[in-house]
């Protein structure tokens, strides 16, 4: 398989017990390149972007059929067929959902937690990965002097790049992002457009926007996902 | 109409909630003009020197120190084993239990909850005479079992307290852990526990609270009018509930029911000492869990 491609969608559908939400949907996404996918409410954008990280499997009556690749490293994975497991999967396949969603925690230990999570307790390594991911998302300067303070304090706009920052410590492969800004003023939106675009030279992200504008301002590649089918626009 | 409805409700939700404070009231004046009179060291060490009392070289015969060491015995050690059993339990419901599981065990452990405590005490007295006959001669009503008992009556607080809080927790901040990579064990661990503290705490002090006060599950497990400070788990002890309960039925004189009424504001201090300490250390675990960089 070509190494441009970072993701390969072939023949996917899935169902919420009888109702089908996707058919046969057919893509390619390409490495280091942001793909913004848009359509109408409730055609299953959401649930697409949860078939690459797993995000679907405790759903019950939950069904996926097809192929699905992914290229971590060197090698291919269907997370259909659980080839690594979830936690892992999920450290190189991150995902930034539509509502900021800091742990109700000290801004440290948000940075921290994937770290922990994935066994890394060095304190020096922690504190390297955790303000590197804080400066790639435009966050670190202006939090710097407060990190114990709880991250439920911060502004809609510094929550959602807090979440990135930490999706990010890990250093994923893939970044997926739910609807990153549609809860966010215009200001931070900008911010937060600016900063997905800066990061794909660390990674492939897949985008899913309601707002045309917004995907054809910032997507490589872009996709309509309508009548349960993907398509390219 | 509906004004006046909504006016009525206001009406009757704070004029049962003054009843309640005023009621509250009378009862903690009560215990404390008939029990502070009483309140000394003579109340709590008797004829015995106190100093020579908390070195150990004197005994209390007349005095309230040792159903104090009793009963604060009593419930640590009961806390102690009712915490693990109900809390895994209340995780087990909240987390890992299909629809049909959860129903059953609730439905269960609603039972155990509903069962008198002088049932438990009288199942904590057979389990001593088994023991008895059956290991070593050592066993028999102790400390130990009235703790083991006590366990029984308060794991269903403990276990609904846990499940509720964690079932309460949104949505998003289960699905945030596990989109990080967690496990589900890492995201009860790491995110579920730590943050279901409060509500875990809230079935702590209920079951503090009912530890301390109960008489009779200890009436059948133990508890004795006059055995000194506890030696051992399988000794027995004495009790403030079990003394407030015989001084108020045998008193025989003024003097004696206002140290009943001392006791029982010493029963309460005591509550009161557990419950600072178990929200203190509630407060120094979710700081050192969620914020402590």
């Amino acid at each position: 398989m070509e190494t441009k491609n970072k993701i390969i969608v072939d023949g996917v559908s899935f169902h919420y017990g009888p109702n089908r939400v996707i058919d046969n949907v057919n893509a390619t996404f390409k490495t280091h390149a942001l793909t913004a996918i848009t359509g109408p409410s409730g055609q299953g954008k959401s649930t697409l972007l949860g078939m690459f990280n797993g995000m679907w499997n405790d759903t019950p009556n939950a069904r996926c059929t097809g192929e699905i690749q992914i290229r971590l490293g060197d090698r291919w994975i269907s997370p259909l067929k659980k080839e690594i497991p979830m936690p892992l999967l999920r450290r190189k396949v991150a995902m930034i959902f539509q509502e900021p969603n800091p742990l109700p925690m000290s801004i440290a230990k948000n940075m921290a937690f994937p770290l922990k999570l994935a066994g890394i307790r060095d304190k020096n390594i922690v504190k390297e990965k955790v303000q590197r991911a804080m400066k790639q998302s435009f966050l670190w300067e202006e939090v710097k002097d407060r990190l114990e303070e709880s991250a439920l304090n911060l502004s809609g706009g510094q929550k959602q790049r807090l979440c990135i920052a930490r999706a990010l410590v890990l250093e994923p492969e893939i970044l997926l992002c739910d609807e990153p800004t549609s809860s966010l003023d215009a200001k931070a939106v900008g911010v937060i457009e600016e900063l997905l675009v800066s990061l794909k030279s660390n990674c492939t992200l897949l985008v899913v926007s309601h707002y045309m504008d917004q995907v054809r301002r910032i997507g490589d590649q872009v996709m309509a996902l309508e009548d349960q089918g993907l398509k390219r626009i | 109409m509906q004004e006046l409805m909504e006016k009525l409700a206001v009406f009757l939700s704070w004029t049962m909630t003054l009843v309640l404070c005023l009621c509250l009231f009378i009862f903690l004046s009560y215990l404390l003009i008939k029990g502070l009179p009483s309140l000394g060291a003579e109340l709590i060490f008797g004829k015995a020197e106190p100093l020579r009392v908390l070195l150990g070289h004197d005994r209390v015969f007349d005095g309230i120190f040792p159903a104090m060491i009793g009963t604060f015995f009593l419930v640590i050690l009961s806390a102690m084993l009712a915490l693990p059993v109900g809390v895994c339990s209340g995780i087990y419901l909240a987390e890992y239990a299909n629809p049909g599981m959860k129903k059953l065990f609730g439905g269960l452990f609603d039972i155990l909850a509903g069962i008198p405590s002088i049932v438990i005490g009288l199942f904590g007295f057979s389990l001593s005479i088994f023991l008895h006959n059956h290991f070593s001669d050592r066993f028999g009503p102790c400390l130990l079992i009235s703790s083991l008992s006590l366990a029984v009556l308060v794991i269903p607080y403990i276990v609904r307290s846990t499940q509720m809080s964690l079932e309460e927790l949104p949505s998003n901040i289960r699905r945030t852990a596990l989109a990080l990579g967690a496990t589900r064990l890492q995201n009860i661990a790491y995110v579920l526990i730590p943050n279901a503290l409060s509500g875990i705490s809230s079935g702590l002090f209920l079951a503090i609270g009912r530890c301390a006060e109960d008489t009779a599950v200890i009436l059948l497990t133990g508890v004795v009018a006059m055995a000194g400070v506890p030696s051992s788990l399988l000794s027995q002890y004495e009790a403030l509930p079990f003394y407030i309960y015989y001084i108020s039925s045998q008193y025989s004189n003024p003097a004696e029911l206002s140290n009943g009424y001392g006791a029982c504001l010493v029963l309460l201090g005591i509550c009161a000492v557990l419950f600072m300490f178990a929200y203190g250390l509630k407060k120094h675990l979710s700081y050192r869990m969620l914020y402590r960089v």
